[in-house]
């Protein structure tokens, strides 16, 4: 891993609640190579959701630094940011919430095609029916709305969303931590399946671990905004160091052996 | 059509709904009944109503006819109204997305403007206008306008300052779209409901302005108003009260009306949503 897609170091922010300060996200620090997938676990509140905001500047850090396809991702603003955007995608934890209540299926992947120019207006239905086929569902529900159609299917078109871009990296906030554990197993292939063919790197937020060694190559482990430890996804979970590793472990009751990636 | 018949469920929207089936069909009749200029002389001056039936409604203090006057001058109540209201909507609207998607300084600029404008009261400030601008209904629309659109203005803020945490707006600068258009195309129409939900207010308000600004000689000098109508029947109360009743009385109509059925559509939505 000698030019990491994404390198993360010392970053930090704060906010303010009831006058007192509190440390969201404490000096992190981590590294993501071209398709890989780096896991975050920790317990809820232990800044895992800031992270993710940081690193797609949708919240600004108060300390460090974040490198992505080797630039300098805070130096981009405006025009240059949102050209670069296109690269780094997300993926939301409720998927009826990340879209417009107002949106149907098509307008939600048509956005995207025509922000970064990626298909003229004549070609971008074809270039939709194709993102719909990519993962897995059925080009009749380009016209439908975002709240017809299963809590399943709206996550497909999420991933539809963020990849409709061709982007390096997308990050994953809890995305499949709402769905069913049957619709979930689907979802997680359909992640392996893009990444292997499409080379996309994955920053993986979950506070479930067995899914993060169903998908991860590498997991850092967060407690109160601060890394506890981090490694190889399945040495981690088999052997936690940190108290708090041990507490997640003991948390994931049937940890029992999926195939790992 | 199941909408519809939500709407007419209740005898308020049911009432509001045919006053203001009324005063349109009196709008756009207007010039088929009373194709002639209703300010031209019709008949002997101050003719009672229901004397005459070329003439039902009598004639006023120069020989005009009084129903006439009231069929054109429900245009103009009704242009204004929905002109005035349509902008202040619009205008409301937008300074109010604006300022609560921007957030900050532009925030802060908005809303001080905004303040400014809420301290002055309406009224006075569309007398102002009129006065110095001079009288002619778009000068009138606007003089409304601009005493009716804070109320809209901070309502859409405060929605906006909600929808803008939301995830789906996150999810709108992921794929890099622009701050304006997420501004007016994302967030502003999930924002309108509430704002839709002053229309009816700002509608009877902008009508009772109106009225006023021509009773006060201060309407667009070449049309029909209800408010020139009851200032002119002033000055013969005594002997013609009729001349200013009946006006008056159309005026209090059209406002109840305009209320009622807002009321009515407000309740049909407020049903629906929670349907949903
Ligand atoms: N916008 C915010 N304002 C104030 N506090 C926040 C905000 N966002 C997150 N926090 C706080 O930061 C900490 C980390 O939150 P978060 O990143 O959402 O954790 P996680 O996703 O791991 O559950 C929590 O204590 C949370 O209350
Ligand atoms: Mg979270």
């Amino acid at each position: 891993m000698s030019s990491p897609l994404l390198a993360v170091s010392g970053l930090a922010k704060g906010y303010h609640r009831g006058g007192k300060a509190i440390a969201a996200v404490d000096n992190v620090s981590f590294a993501i190579g071209p398709g890989e997938t780096l896991a975050l676990a920790g317990p809820s509140g232990s800044g895992k959701s800031t992270i993710a905001r940081l690193v797609l500047r949708l919240v600004e850090p108060d300390a460090g630094r974040i490198a992505f396809e080797g630039d300098d991702f805070l130096a981009l603003n405006g025009a240059a940011l949102r050209a670069r955007r296109a690269r780094l995608q997300m993926v939301f934890q409720d998927p009826l919430a990340a879209f417009n209540p107002r949106a149907t299926v098509a307008r939600v992947l048509n956005d995207p095609l025509r922000i970064h120019g990626i298909a003229s207006r004549a070609e971008r239905p074809r270039r939709i029916v194709a993102l719909l086929e990519r993962v897995g569902l059925s080009p009749n529900l380009a016209s439908r709305a975002i709240h017809e159609i299963s809590g399943g299917q709206r996550q497909r078109v999420a991933i539809a969303r963020a990849i409709a871009t061709k982007p390096s990296l997308i990050v994953l906030d809890e995305a499949v931590s709402a769905l069913d554990v049957s619709v979930r197993g689907d979802i997680l292939k359909l992640l392996l399946d893009l990444q292997t063919k499409e080379r996309i790197a994955y920053l993986f937020i979950s506070h479930d671990l067995g899914v993060v060694r169903a998908i991860a190559h590498r997991v850092v482990i967060l407690d109160a905004g601060r890394i506890t430890e981090s490694g190889d996804a399945r040495a981690v979970i088999n052997a936690p160091q940190s108290a708090i590793g041990r507490e997640l472990v003991a948390a994931t009751p049937k940890l029992h052996r999926t195939t790992a990636p | 059509m199941s909408v519809l018949r939500r709407f007419l469920r209740t005898p308020e929207a049911i009432a509001g709904a045919i006053i203001l089936a009324a005063l349109f069909a009196m709008a756009l009749s207007a010039s088929l009944f009373f194709p002639g200029d209703p300010q031209a002389i019709a008949g002997p001056a101050l003719l009672p109503p229901f004397q005459d039936w070329g003439l039902p409604l009598g004639t006023d203090r120069l020989g005009r006819d009084v129903l006439a006057e009231l069929f054109h001058g429900s245009r103009t109540s009704l242009a204004v109204g929905l002109a005035a209201a349509a902008a202040a909507l619009v205008i409301g609207a937008i300074v109010g997305t604006l300022a609560g998607f921007a957030g900050g300084l532009v925030d802060e600029v908005l809303m001080r403007i905004t303040d400014a404008f809420q301290t002055v009261p309406s009224f006075l400030l569309a007398l102002a206008f009129v006065s110095v601008v001079g009288p002619s209904l778009g000068v009138v629309v606007v003089a409304i306008a601009l005493g009716a659109w804070t109320g809209p203005a901070r309502v859409a803020r405060a929605e906006v300052l909600s929808i803008r945490e939301r995830d789906y707006v996150a999810g709108a600068r992921v794929i890099g779209m622009h701050p304006l258009e997420i501004a007016f195309r994302e967030v502003l129409p999930n924002a309108l409901p509430p704002v839709l939900a002053l229309s009816s207010v700002i509608v009877a308000a902008a009508i009772l302005t109106e009225a006023a600004l021509s009773f006060l000689g201060l309407g667009d000098p070449n049309r029909v108003t209800w408010g020139g109508m009851i200032a002119e029947g002033r000055t013969v109360l005594r002997t013609a009260p009729f001349l200013s009743v009946i006006p008056g009385v159309a005026l209090v109509l059209t406002v109840l009306g305009v209320y009622l059925a807002g009321e009515g559509v407000v309740e049909t939505t407020a049903v629906r949503r929670s349907l949903s």
